[in-house]
């Protein structure tokens, strides 16, 4: 930005949206008083309460360690799905065969929500980590495969040609031309599956009840420590957010090319 | 060209029911039969399960509870996205809060939602209602953004006043969005009955996939969640055929312009 368009003071102020979080803020002590005058902390936990707990919990490494834990299988399963997304998604999408062969196959398993799975993740898997990986990489390989196939399917014709023309066939002309060529929708894809990875992590966790932030928020709720309980609701959602701007931000890089190809074909 | 359509859907039937035959005849030892049934075992057990009384009173439950947060957090949902598409102060107003909400997954809600409201019916329905919600005032807010100037200027033309305009210029207008918004909602809702019950007390199809898995009744449990996967399916399918007669006009009024 040029220095001169900063000179009024009252600029970044605008663009702060000032009425947003003086409302957030008001709703926040409303609630610190409403809590405090009827004394709700039996079944609220007042929002001093909880950011206390959650500055303690973070910094003696009892949510954060599970947090860490959360993160770590999340990305494991992750990677999982991208492999299988990517792999199935360019088959499906490049051999009409393929797609026609597995078609009712996907229709019938794609409805089956991931965290329907939990109770039959744990016979097979047990009840640990693996279940949660598992859970995971089955949810957020839907979405990749989806639309890296979407994308496969809509390569321009020509660029086989062109690539034909140089001798680039078989594999080389997937990571060369298919691969390179669908990106703008493979990452759409990894964006939606890595958000719903995230809730599939936390739910599986919850009900899993080994490791992570899912089984901490459980365990905080039989215990009835709500400030800790309500500290790692807004660690998750922190979690949520943090992940969802990273990726927006990455798929922009990543694909910069995109909206300017967009806009020359129009 | 329909010779190939018709090619191509036979070929997807034959892999699917080879996968139930691999399925079906894999080798496997006791342990293994245990936890993976065979299809001729699932498929017995779903014609014993499904028809059943307790399973249809479950699913009864489920789809109640479906009904009433499904109903409630649209509502809201469509309520709050009129206001704040209409307004550009609501919308900036109530903007980082619901940026927030929208980004807490509803698992870390449900147990704060436990201790308040107990592990109950009110519980499960404003889990579903708090789930429903936030999809469907996204739809809701980028339905009215979407509506035309020309629209606008109209509605302030005849002066009418907030209330109306949203109602009776906004809401046509953003309906198409607010439908897509609404069928996004509707597997979440799905979902969040079953997650709510898994909790475990009183009825339902969550209770009983849940309560199948803790006694090991693993072919119950398959058929549980495949009745689930057909719910799903049924559910999305009569959405459709709502949504077409309810933006008929709709529908009529794009054709008419491309044609």
């Amino acid at each position: 930005m040029v220095d001169g368009e900063c000179s009024s003071i009252t600029a970044p102020l605008r663009r702060l949206n000032v009425a947003g979080w003086v409302f957030a803020l008001g709703l926040l002590v409303l609630a610190e008083g409403a809590v405090r005058l009827f004394d709700l902390s039996d079944s609220v936990a007042a929002p001093s309460a909880a950011a206390g707990a959650l500055v303690e919990a973070t910094a003696d490494g009892s949510l954060s360690g599970e947090a860490a834990t959360t993160l770590g299988t999340y990305a494991q399963g992750l990677v999982l799905a991208i492999a299988i997304g990517l792999a199935l998604g360019v088959a499906i999408g490049s051999s009409r065969t393929l797609e026609d062969a597995s078609s009712i196959l996907v229709e019938f398993l794609r409805p089956i929500p991931a965290v329907a799975l939990v109770p039959l993740a744990i016979f097979w898997f047990g009840s640990g980590p693996p279940t949660t990986r598992f859970l995971v990489a089955y949810a957020a390989a839907w979405p990749i495969l989806v639309h890296t196939a979407y994308g496969v399917r809509g390569v321009d014709r020509m660029l086989y040609d062109v690539a034909a023309t140089s001798g680039v066939e078989g594999a080389a002309r997937v990571v060369r031309v298919s691969l390179p060529a669908a990106l703008p929708s493979i990452v759409t894809g990894i964006r939606i599956s890595a958000a719903l990875g995230l809730v599939v992590c936390v739910t599986a966790e919850y009900f899993v009840g080994s490791q992570g932030i899912g089984d901490y928020l459980n365990d905080q709720r039989v215990a009835y420590r709500l400030p800790e309980l309500y500290a790692a609701a807004i660690l998750t959602g922190l979690l949520g957010l943090v992940i969802d701007a990273l990726l927006r931000n990455g798929e922009r890089r990543v694909v910069f090319w995109a909206g300017e190809e967009q806009a020359r074909r129009r | 060209m329909s010779l190939t359509r018709l090619r191509g859907t036979l070929l997807g039937v034959l892999v699917f029911a080879a996968a139930l035959a691999v399925w079906d005849v894999w080798p496997r030892g006791e342990w293994a039969a245990f936890y993976f049934p065979g299809v001729d075992h699932i498929g017995r057990t779903a014609w014993d399960v499904w028809p059943s009384s307790d399973f249809l009173r479950a699913v009864g439950a489920s789809l109640t509870r479906l009904a009433l947060g499904y109903t409630l957090g649209s509502l809201a949902g469509i309520a709050v996205g009129l206001a704040m598409g209409a307004s550009s102060r609501a919308r900036s107003t109530l903007g980082p809060t619901t940026e927030f909400l929208r980004a807490v997954p509803v698992i870390a809600v449900l147990p704060i939602a436990i201790v308040l409201l107990g592990d109950g019916d009110a519980m499960r329905v404003g889990i579903i209602a708090f789930g429903v919600f936030f999809p469907v005032l996204v739809a809701a807010v980028g339905g009215v953004r979407a509506v035309p100037p020309e629209i606008r200027d109209t509605a302030a033309l005849f002066r009418l006043g907030g209330v109306e305009r949203a109602v009776r210029v906004y809401l046509p207008s953003a309906l198409p969005a607010i439908f897509a918004g609404l069928r996004t909602a509707l597997s979440i809702g799905l979902v969040l009955v079953v997650i709510s019950e898994f909790t475990g007390r009183g009825d339902g199809l969550g209770v009983a996939i849940w309560n199948w898995q803790s006694v090991s009744a693993v072919p119950e449990m398959y058929a549980g969640i495949l009745f689930l996967g057909l719910l799903g399916y049924v559910l999305n399918v009569l959405f459709l055929v709502l949504e077409r007669r309810v933006l008929a006009w709709h529908y009529g009024a794009i054709g008419e312009r491309t044609r």
